[in-house]
Parts: C-alpha cells; sequence; structure tokens
C-alpha cells in the first residue's frame, strides 16, 4: 500500500486483537455473502409484537388531518392549477409556459419528488 | 457536517477500569463513542462503509466513515457503494454494523482480548426485538462485552437538558434525526411511549429534496450539486419560516424583502480570456494583404485572358492563311489539299474563320455587336418572313419557319425589356411623390406608411394563415379522426373539394367517362391553381417596399417578422458569471417546511406540530394539569432541528392545537447534536446504572428472547 493511505489509517486492519472472532473468520473469502440480512419491512412482517405495549408499527404517525396544500411544482408557489396533460401544479401561466417544454423525463421527476410518478414494475 | 478529518486513535484506553462503560450513540448519520461521565464523545465518524479494491495489490479494504477523497485515486469504487447498516433508523445490516463498531473500537483505543467495559447504546424508539437482539448478540459474542444497556436518544437527551434545567420532569421532546422524527411525552421523568409519535421524514429528505430541487433547476450544472454540497447549503442557508404562506407570496411578488432572503452560489467560474479589437496597423496590414491577393488574381485573369487573345489571333491568322493559300490554289487542287485540312469545303473555313472571331471579339471585351445585328431591321435579317408561301421551295420553307421562330422570341424579348423600363420608371416617379408628400408632412406621411405597413401585414398574415394552418388544422382532424364534411376546410380545400364532386358528378350517368375528353384534365390545372396568387404576390411586393421604407425613414421602426417567443434558447451570447451561478431563494424555506407538511414530498404523515397533537391524544390517562405541565416543556432536539426560526414555528403551531391559553413553552436543546449522547454518558455514569444493563450470563441463560421485555428506567 502506498505510504500516504498507511498514514492516513483510512482503512480498517484486517485483525483486531480485541475481537473474539475476527471478520475474515466469520466472513470468508470467496463463499458467497448473499443476502443474509433482512430489510426493515420484512424484519418487522417477522415481528410478532404483544397486544397492550407500544410497537414500531403502533407508534407511526397517522396522515394529516388538513387536507394538503398544492405547491408548483417548479417554483414552490402556492398552485390553484393542474395541467391535464404533465398532471403537474402551476402558479401562473407563465410555468405553463415553461412545463409545456420540458421533456417528460425531468416532468417524471418534478412528479417523483411528490411521489406522484408513474413508477412501471 | 461531515469532517473529512479523520479520528485519531485514542490512547488512554488502558487508563479506564473495566467497571467504567463506553457510551455509544448510535446514530442514523453519525456513530459517537466515548467513556461514560466524560463531557463530549471521543470519536465521532460518519456511519458508512465502503469496501473498495486497492488497485496496486487488489485486496479489498473497509474504510469506515468519511475519508479524504483525493486519496481514492489508489481504489477501485466500482464494485462498492457506500452502505450504512441502517434502513430508516433501525440497524438491519449487521456485517455493516460489526465493520463500524470495529472501527469505533480501534478508534477508542481498544486493547487486550476483548473490549471489557459495560456498553450503553442508543436505538430508536420501540426499537423491534430481533434488531435489538442481533445488535445484542454481535456485541457479546464478537466483542466479549460483559453487560449493555439500551436506551433511546432523544429520551436521554431530554434527561441531559432537565439536568441543566432547561425542561421539567414532564415535558415533551421533539426530535429529527436523518431519517425519521419522533415525538413523545415524558411523564414523572420517564418517557411514554404510548403516547410516542413518529414521522418518517428528517434531515436526509430535507437534503435529499434541496438537492433535486436545484440539480432540476440547473440541469447545466448536475455535477456541481453533490450531496455534500446541498448538506452544506441546507446547514447554512435554510430556514423555517414563520408562515409559510405568506413567505411564499412575498417571493412571489418579487419584494426587496425576499431579493435580500435571496442567496446566490457563485460556481468557479474563469471568464473566456477578451478578445482585444484589432488595432488599425493591424486593420491596414490586413487590408494590404487582401488587395495583395486581389491583384495576384487579378493579375492572373488577365495573364489568362492575353494567352487566350493569343491563341486565338493565331488561329483565325492560320484559317486566314488557309483561305489565302485556297485562293491561290486550282480548282482541281482543293480537294486534295483540303484533305490535309480539318475542313471539307471553303465555306466550311468561312465559317470557322467567322467563329474564331466573334470568340476573339468576346474575349477581348468588345461590345458585341448582336445587339446591333438585332437593330437591323428586320426586313433584312428575315427575309424570307415577308414572302408567302406559295413562293418559296420546300427548303426555304423550312428556314422560314425557323426565322419566324427567331424573330417572334426577339420581339418578345424586347417587348420584356421595355416593360421593365416602364416599370422601372414607375417606380421611380413612385418613389418621387413619396418623398415630394414626405417633405409636405413628414408626420402624417410617416403615419399613413404605418397603417399601410399595419393593413399589409395584417392581410398578407391572414392569408398565409388561412392557407398554411387550415392545411395544418385538418392534419390534426385528419389524425384525431375527425375530419368534418368540409365546414372546417380552408377556402382553397373547400374550392378542390367542390370541382372534385362537380367532376364526379356533372356527367355521370352510371358510368365513369372521366378523362374521355381532353377537356377533364383541365380540372387538376384548375384544383392545384391557387386562385388569389397574384393578388397575394403583389400584397406581398407591396409590403416589401412599405417595409423598407419605413426602415428607411423610422428609426423606431422593427419590422415585426417574426412574433417574440421565449421558446427561443439560442443564445449567441458568451457565458458569464450570472450563468454559473446558483441561486436559493424559494429553496431556502421550501426545503425545511418537509418536516412540517411531509405530503410535500409525498409522505401522507403528520407534521411536526401535529405530532405534537398527536402525543397529546394519545396520553388520554393523565389530566389536564398534567398535560398543560407537559405543553409548557417541550424540548426540541436532534441535528435536523437546527434550522432558525424552526422553535417559533413549532410554537405558533402547537398553539393552534392546545386549548386556549393553555401554558407553552417551546426550547431547544443546549446542544441537539450531541446531547443525547452526553445525557447517555451521564447515565452511564451514575451509580445505579448496572442495575439498568444486561449481562451476557443473562443473555446465555435467557437466549435471543430476552430483550421483549427490556426496558431501563431512565430517572435512577
Amino acid at each position: 500500500m502506498e505510504p500516504e493511505v498507511v498514514s492516513s489509517e483510512m482503512a480498517l486492519p484486517a485483525v483486531l486483537p480485541f475481537k473474539r472472532v475476527q471478520m475474515s473468520d466469520k466472513y470468508p473469502k470467496g463463499q458467497s455473502r448473499g443476502r443474509h440480512w433482512k430489510h426493515l419491512k420484512q424484519i418487522l412482517q417477522a415481528e410478532n409484537f404483544p397486544e397492550n405495549e407500544p410497537n414500531y408499527l403502533s407508534i407511526e404517525s397517522p396522515p394529516s388531518m388538513y387536507p394538503s396544500k398544492k405547491f408548483c411544482d417548479v417554483t414552490g408557489f402556492k398552485a390553484p392549477y393542474v395541467d391535464p396533460r404533465t398532471n403537474l401544479r402551476y402558479a401562473s401561466p407563465d410555468v405553463l409556459k415553461c412545463i409545456r417544454v420540458l421533456p417528460n423525463e425531468y416532468v417524471q421527476r418534478y412528479l417523483s419528488l411528490r411521489n406522484a410518478a408513474i413508477v412501471l414494475k | 457536517m461531515p469532517s473529512i478529518n479523520r479520528p485519531l486513535r485514542q490512547s488512554d484506553y488502558n487508563r479506564f477500569s473495566s467497571a467504567t462503560p463506553i457510551v455509544i450513540d448510535n446514530g442514523g448519520s453519525n456513530f459517537r463513542i466515548g467513556w461514560a461521565g466524560e463531557s463530549d464523545p471521543r470519536v465521532i465518524f460518519r456511519s458508512t462503509v465502503q469496501r473498495p479494491r486497492h488497485r496496486a495489490t487488489g485486496e479489498t479494504v473497509t474504510i469506515v466513515g468519511d475519508h479524504d477523497t483525493a486519496l481514492m485515486k489508489y481504489f477501485d469504487c466500482t464494485r462498492s457503494s457506500s452502505r450504512s447498516p441502517f434502513d430508516s433508523n433501525v440497524v438491519y445490516q449487521f456485517e455493516t454494523m460489526e465493520y463500524v463498531l470495529d472501527y469505533g473500537f480501534e478508534r477508542l483505543g481498544a486493547q487486550g482480548m476483548e473490549v471489557d467495559h459495560p456498553i450503553l447504546m442508543t436505538e430508536c424508539p420501540c426499537n423491534p426485538v430481533s434488531s435489538r437482539s442481533k445488535m445484542a448478540e454481535l456485541l457479546f459474542e464478537a466483542y466479549g462485552v460483559p453487560s449493555i444497556a439500551f436506551g433511546v436518544d432523544a429520551a436521554f437527551s431530554y434527561k441531559f437538558n432537565q439536568q441543566l434545567g432547561i425542561c421539567d420532569e414532564d415535558g415533551l421532546v421533539v426530535c429529527s434525526g436523518l431519517t425519521t422524527s419522533h415525538v413523545f411525552p415524558f411523564v414523572n421523568g420517564e418517557p411514554v411511549f404510548d403516547a410516542c409519535c413518529r414521522t418518517n421524514i428528517g434531515g436526509y429528505h430535507v437534503t435529499d429534496y434541496l438537492k433535486q430541487l436545484l440539480s432540476l433547476k440547473y440541469p447545466q450544472h448536475l455535477s456541481n450539486i453533490t450531496w455534500e454540497k446541498a448538506e452544506d447549503m441546507k446547514m447554512e442557508h435554510c430556514y423555517v419560516a414563520y408562515d409559510y404562506g405568506s413567505e411564499l407570496e412575498l417571493f412571489q411578488k418579487r419584494t426587496k424583502e425576499a431579493e435580500e432572503k435571496t442567496r446566490c452560489w457563485q460556481l468557479p467560474w474563469v471568464p473566456p480570456p477578451q478578445e482585444e479589437a484589432p488595432t488599425e496597423e493591424e486593420l491596414a496590414r490586413k487590408a494590404a494583404l487582401k488587395e495583395k491577393q486581389g491583384q495576384r488574381l487579378r493579375d492572373m485573369a488577365a495573364a489568362k485572358k492575353s494567352g487566350r487573345i493569343l491563341e486565338l489571333e493565331n488561329e483565325l491568322q492560320g484559317l486566314e492563311d488557309l483561305l489565302q493559300e485556297l485562293d491561290e490554289m486550282e480548282e482541281h487542287e482543293m480537294p486534295s489539299f483540303l484533305s490535309g485540312t480539318a475542313y471539307s469545303s471553303r465555306l466550311e473555313i468561312e465559317s470557322a474563320v467567322q467563329k474564331v472571331a466573334q470568340s476573339l471579339r468576346k474575349v477581348r471585351g468588345d461590345p458585341s455587336d448582336s445587339e446591333e445585328r438585332v437593330d437591323i431591321s428586320s426586313a433584312e435579317k428575315y427575309p424570307l418572313t415577308g414572302i408567302p408561301d406559295e413562293m418559296l421551295t420546300p427548303d426555304q420553307l423550312k428556314e422560314k419557319k425557323r426565322q419566324m421562330f427567331i424573330k417572334t422570341m426577339s420581339e418578345g424579348r424586347s417587348r420584356a425589356k421595355q416593360k421593365r423600363v416602364e416599370e422601372e420608371l414607375l417606380k421611380e416617379k413612385q418613389n418621387l411623390q413619396d418623398e415630394e408628400r414626405r417633405s409636405e408632412n413628414p408626420e402624417l406621411y410617416l403615419e399613413t406608411l404605418r397603417a399601410k405597413h399595419k393593413e399589409l401585414t395584417e392581410k398578407v398574415e391572414q392569408r398565409k394563415r388561412l392557407k398554411t394552418n387550415g392545411s395544418k388544422t385538418n392534419g390534426t382532424q385528419n389524425l384525431n379522426g375527425s375530419g368534418g364534411r368540409g365546414e372546417r376546410l380552408n377556402a382553397a380545400q373547400r374550392e378542390r373539394m367542390r370541382l372534385l364532386t362537380t367532376a364526379a358528378f356533372d356527367r355521370g350517368k352510371g358510368e365513369d367517362t372521366f378523362g374521355a375528353r381532353d377537356e377533364d384534365w383541365q380540372l387538376y390545372k384548375l384544383m392545384s391553381k391557387d386562385n388569389d396568387d397574384d393578388e397575394d404576390e403583389e400584397d406581398e411586393a407591396e409590403l416589401v417596399r412599405v417595409t423598407s421604407r419605413l426602415q428607411d425613414i423610422d428609426p423606431t421602426f422593427i419590422a415585426a417578422l417574426q412574433p417574440p417567443s421565449f421558446l427561443q434558447p439560442a443564445r449567441a451570447t458568451p457565458p458569464t458569471a450570472e450563468d454559473f451561478q446558483i441561486v436559493l431563494g424559494v429553496e431556502r424555506f421550501r426545503c425545511p417546511e418537509i418536516l412540517f407538511q411531509p405530503p410535500m414530498v409525498g409522505i401522507d404523515q403528520a407534521g411536526l406540530d401535529e405530532m405534537v397533537g398527536i402525543s397529546f391524544r394519545r396520553l388520554d390517562f393523565v389530566d389536564d394539569a398534567t398535560k398543560d405541565r407537559i405543553s409548557n416543556s417541550i424540548l426540541v432536539t436532534g441535528g435536523s432541528l437546527l434550522f432558525p426560526g424552526l422553535v417559533p414555528r413549532l410554537e405558533a403551531g402547537v398553539r393552534m392545537i392546545r386549548p386556549y391559553l393553555s401554558p407553552l413553552k417551546v426550547v431547544r436543546a443546549s446542544d441537539p447534536i450531541l446531547d443525547a449522547w452526553r445525557g447517555a454518558a451521564a447515565y452511564a455514569a451514575a451509580s445505579q446504572f448496572s442495575t439498568q444493563t444486561f449481562s451476557r450470563e443473562d443473555y446465555y441463560e435467557r437466549g435471543e428472547d430476552w430483550p421483549r421485555g427490556y426496558h431501563i428506567k431512565y430517572a435512577l
């Protein structure tokens, strides 16, 4: 290794004396390191929560009671209008002119900002 | 802010007895580790792991936390990305977690065969049991830790601030981390997780929103808008608006206040070298060079011309000599002599002479006498045209036909010429009249000219629209499949349709006879003809004349040939410093606003202020007096709640939810980022800490199901 890399101590040492099981023994080289972990969703599905205690799912906030306000997707101002062609919300006719010339990719990116884009699965 | 400085390895590990707990704040963004009882964590680094391949040796190395990007040139990062052990706020990748812990202990200076210290580690509220037990397993099995305690970071932060006297025994904590925000109350110094409330939005979303907005706004500077830069800008410039709607209006109306609030980030930009205007000397030099080149070309042309003249003269001389020789020759010698030349008769030679002489004249640039020849009376030139056919031989008849053709052609030409001359005269006269009128009353003249221009423009435009637009709309109509029955067609198309129908029906008694007669085919000529073409052309010519006239005499006149279109992206001007600026206007408060209005980024959950209300609602078993006490001690903590203006905004939001005149106090933690670790360190230093831990023996005895009923008591 290059001296500057060594001196920066950026790499984690392969063998750490204070460990009972070294990483290299736990995850031997060459063995498939497939997915041996679960995503949070799977963890929560596997969990059996007791009835009378708060749990990870029960403490989640409900949707807002107030109607969500509509803001212009491009400028962020209050948006009284929706463009039926792109489904983008817009604040003024000038913005409409802008969004009418936006390529579809950008329209979808603007929509995905508020999770409204078309997702093909 | 992610620091590039790598934490130093601590050297005083052996100074601490094995009874001193190690305190770890295992946060979503930063991992903090230190000793119980101390005021600050020893080591802080970002909780990410990267496993690139070293280029020279080919071995995989593990890099935890941030690092000097300049050193990354020695590593091949193509197959490894930066990984975090967290999914949302729950640890799920324990391999990555192990690397993070390895690094944490290593930096703390751990020595010996195992980490022989009790550990207090933070976790999220209501951490799933499997995640907690896996963490315990990792700590017990891999590091040989004697005992562990788990606690909630926000609760430690609250307890720490309670010790500082910032908040009371009964209160409420509002905490926002990297990916989640929590609100939960404290009653009698203990957190009540039954009333806890979590919204899955945090600092990550704010930074991501800012980055996405900026990269959509400035697609040309995409490479400059990195995650780190967005994070920096968020921390430096973002703020929470007290009233989001009115703040937006401020910016929408482009008030002065908004202008002052706008921040500008100038990207590194080097102006292109200025081109100096050429000096007079240079100009003169260039002109001389040009002149020289022109002269050379002219000389070349002249030389070529003289060469050609010489050549032609020689040819002419030769031919004349030939003729002379022929003159001197006897009749019978001629055929044998001529066979030696390229000519077969004297006549041919003479015509050749004529041809050569003519081209010689042409080359010399003599005024061609062909015109003069036209002027020779036609009777002389076309002698046969005047004689009746009966008196001519067939040969002469042929010749007469030819002469007639040439005559009509030349006459037509001269007529056209005359017409042109007349037109020019007329134009001149008109111009003269115009000039007169102008000198009489310049303003009135200009006015009339303008009016005329306008009228003509409209006329031409309308006709054009009728012609082009009509066909265009027809095209789309066809596409839509809603082509009408002629009612939406323009004039030309209507005419065409009429002609077609008459062609089909006027004579049709059963069978189709179209094309039987020659006149039928005239129909197509009619159809393709544009009826008002002539008129159109006239108008257009007149428009051009008026426009040019206006341009001449009216300095303010601009021919509006093309409608001003904002779509014209073509910009010939060179880029200026302004093109390399990233302007933060609305974004400054638009991005943090998602903490209060998560639906803005498509997360359909309650915002911070509403969460407080939900938490109060879930706290249904306490009396109103306690609730008042709670609302009088609301603590704001967590790295994502550092924005200026957040506390007053939250206070205003909560005031709307709480009953009228109920006490309300919202305070910010003394240090929203480090207080959780400090609280935990103080907690671990307390004498009763050992009663709250869970030992390795317990773990081996009860298995991994032990954490199910495990809760520490925060009030010791």
